[in-house]
């Protein structure tokens, strides 16, 4: 008898632990299902798009369904309400020192073009690696920032730094944690400015190239996935 | 005295009440730091959706699949100065080359015109093959020099400068070859896609009209 109940008990645990497996598969393809058919709806354009996989950890840049660029991320921290995810459009991208172009207006400044090098050898093809090293009147990746604010129409803002980026000086790490351990908790708590509930999330590289390749590559306008 | 203790007393009465409220907005941060990331229960499918539901997401895959490029494709980085030679998901060739600058170039005088020296990005296709290619110069090209614009075809024509081939994008960009090979690696043309000699016939080569150009 106690043999019986023992059995029955242990096909009623397998039974459950189906179930819930079977649950879990539904969730799983019924999310996949939303991912596919946002992000269907932008590759079917040309233009670019980014799917940011919360879980997986990774930014990604795609055209068409193909990644043209996968940022992994170092460590991520958030505040706020967690229903973020969905279609988002980038709005606003904000840096302390953002970069700003160079104007040449002949007659005004003069940059003298540089001389023409040698004809290229066949064993010189990685001539660029020597040339890295000199300043150019160009916008460049090294002139990006290495932390900054992307803000998306959903409300969430997204702070993308590098992981040597740090706050520069006291007053600096000071202002950093009083936003972080102050701020943004009490902001949470009352209620965000503009109405929509607080979602900041801070995103850190362990390349600084990372994050400045990310201000390159993300426009304002650019729509994308968040998973 | 008596003041003095009660504004001790009051301060650590403000201190406390700060630290309570700092304490629920802790208390609500973690409530909802505890709730990512979202189950998704809410989605769940009923059973007899569910091969709809399967059915669907094979469709959609099926349709993003579709959305390749086929056959060669280049992809290029503006901000890295890498082009990328693919077929699907293989690297056929990688090469250093030099992408827009990103200046801003002035018309002085009364026209006021101006150029960005970016290179555009999005999805292109190669239009035109080239070997031999002449550069005919732009109005920026004389104005950035401080020279006069030509009014004849024959003084914007130049020979040499892009090289052995050039492929064809539109709106005028190309991507071609370059005296400056010490150049390669940084953002320092007009908008077009310098590269290397080597690099350059093999993507040439490779390439046909309609192969597919990505730059990012």
């Amino acid at each position: 008898m106690k043999r019986i109940a023992a059995l029955g008990i242990i096909a009623a645990a397998g039974l459950g632990c189906l179930m819930g497996a079977v649950g879990a598969d539904k969730v799983e393809l019924a999310k996949k299902q939303q991912a596919l058919n946002a992000e269907y709806s932008l590759a079917k354009d040309a233009n670019f798009y980014f799917v940011f996989d919360v879980p997986g950890r990774k930014l990604e840049l795609r055209v068409r369904g193909m990644a043209l660029r996968t940022w992994s991320l170092q460590s991520m921290r958030f505040w706020g309400e967690p229903h973020f995810a969905g279609s988002v459009e980038l709005v606003r991208k904000t840096a302390l020192k953002a970069p700003e172009r160079i104007v040449i207006t002949p007659g005004e400044t003069e940059t003298p073009a540089p001389a023409p090098a040698p004809p290229a050898k066949p064993a010189a093809t990685g001539a660029a690696t020597t040339a890295a090293d000199f300043d150019l009147e160009a916008l460049e990746l090294r002139d990006m920032p290495k932390r900054f604010q992307l803000g998306f129409d959903n409300g969430l803002n997204l702070t993308i730094k590098a992981k040597d980026a740090g706050s520069r000086g006291l007053g600096g790490t000071v202002r950093d944690a009083w936003r972080w351990y102050i701020d943004l908790p009490l902001r949470n708590l009352f209620g965000a400015k503009e109405g929509q509930a607080l979602a900041v999330l801070e995103l850190v590289f362990e390349d600084e190239k990372d994050a400045q390749s990310i201000y390159w590559h993300f426009f304002d306008g650019i729509k994308g996935i968040i998973l | 005295m008596t003041i003095k203790r009660l504004l001790i007393a009051a301060a650590a009465l403000a201190y406390l009440g700060f630290l309570a409220v700092l304490g629920a907005s802790y208390f609500i941060g973690f409530k909802q730091a505890s709730a990512w990331p979202p189950s998704g229960q809410e989605q769940i499918i009923a059973d007899k959706d569910l091969p709809k539901v399967e059915k669907n997401v094979q469709q959609l895959e099926k349709r993003m699949t579709g959305l390749l490029p086929r056959g060669l494709y280049i992809v290029i980085d503006t901000a890295e100065n890498k082009l990328t030679l693919k077929d699907g998901n293989k690297v056929v060739r990688s090469a250093v080359v030099s992408c827009g600058s990103g200046v801003v170039l002035e018309e002085p005088g009364g026209k006021k015109r101006s150029w960005i020296f970016d290179t555009p990005r999005g999805e292109f296709s190669v239009k035109t093959k080239i070997t031999n290619p002449y550069w005919v110069k732009p109005d920026w090209a004389f104005i950035e020099e401080g020279e006069a614009i030509p009014r004849g075809m024959e003084d914007r024509i130049e020979a040499g400068t892009l090289g052995d081939y050039a492929l064809g994008f539109g709106q005028g960009y190309f991507i071609h070859g370059t005296l400056y090979t010490r150049l390669l690696g940084r953002n320092v043309t007009h908008g077009c896609v310098r590269v290397g000699d080597e690099d350059l016939k093999a993507v040439f080569k490779a390439a046909s009209v309609g192969t597919k150009i990505y730059i990012y």
